[in-house]
């Protein structure tokens, strides 16, 4: 697997680097990824997670990225793809208050973001695909032709 | 008007996840506001579409309820998983202020939006100053 996501860590707190193994040797156990919904580990609490969360999946010619954006008009979503770098950049649930109404209760994630990942192949840029549904897009990455493996014949 | 007055904090009991079921079912984050006329709640419910959500009100309690469909691309093989996919559930308290007949609901891009009405009586009336 490759590493998907990089935690900025801070190198003077240790306890930091102790959550962060918590983490790890839980996902040793439970092969589940920390920072998704549900498996917040104690770390997760203390440096956010990336925006948006992504689920990734692999075969020989390219990967399938789905990234959780509920919400988000697909204008506001800037996909960009250089080399074996992808980058996500948007805004969501821009703050607006309306003349009179007031806020109980804040909980989705509004602001800015980007996301930037590290593909395991350089990119067919210009084939990527990309599709929102139900507030969950799809990004389809093919590998570059120059890098897809190749089968080499054996000469009897 | 006070969040007390409102009355509609959602059961602390409820963490982020129940497994009491056999699937892991999720509580959507929301966002609730409020003007003169009605109480507004906006819930992240992606992958959940029109078919699949469900609003429901029983003894003061609403319980919005939506089911994510799973979609793997085929022929390929889960490298890296940073969220669950399943079932999303999550109650609330109404207080009784809240003209439950007239509860709407849609969900669009995977955010679910739900309007609860006051009633006439609670609405806040405006009185004019008589010059």
């Amino acid at each position: 697997m490759f590493d998907l996501v990089t935690w900025p860590r801070n190198p003077w707190s240790i306890f930091d680097e102790l959550e962060s193994l918590q983490d790890d040797m839980n996902r040793l156990f439970t092969g589940q990824e920390v920072g998704g919904r549900g498996q917040r580990g104690a770390a997760w609490r203390r440096r956010r997670p990336s925006y948006p969360l992504m689920n990734v999946w692999s075969a020989e010619d390219g990967i399938v990225i789905d990234a959780e954006l509920p919400g988000v008009d697909p204008k506001d979503v800037d996909i960009s793809v250089l080399g074996d770098q992808l980058t996500l950049r948007g805004k969501v649930n821009p703050v607006q208050v309306a003349e009179g109404e007031t806020y109980h209760r804040r909980e989705r994630p509004a602001g800015e973001f980007a996301r930037t990942l590290q593909l395991p192949f350089r990119a067919a840029a210009d084939a990527v695909k990309a599709n929102y549904k139900n507030g969950v897009l799809r990004l389809t990455v093919p590998r570059s032709e120059e890098e897809k493996p190749k089968r080499i014949q054996i000469e009897a | 008007m006070t969040e007390q007055n409102v009355q509609k904090k959602e059961q602390e009991a409820v963490q982020k996840t129940a497994t009491t079921q056999r699937e892991t079912v999720y509580v959507p984050d929301v966002d609730i506001s409020e003007n003169s006329e009605c109480i507004r709640l906006v819930a992240d419910m992606p992958g959940v579409e029109q078919g699949s959500v469900d609003v429901s009100v029983e003894n003061n309690v609403m319980t919005v309820e939506g089911t994510a469909r799973f979609d793997p691309p085929e022929g390929y093989e889960l490298v890296g998983q940073e969220y669950g996919v399943g079932k999303y559930r999550r109650d609330f308290t109404l207080s009784d202020e809240v003209d439950t007949d007239g509860i709407k609901a849609r969900i669009r891009h995977g955010v679910l939006e739900v309007t609860l009405p006051k009633r006439d009586e609670v609405k806040t009336k405006k009185i004019e100053i008589e010059a």
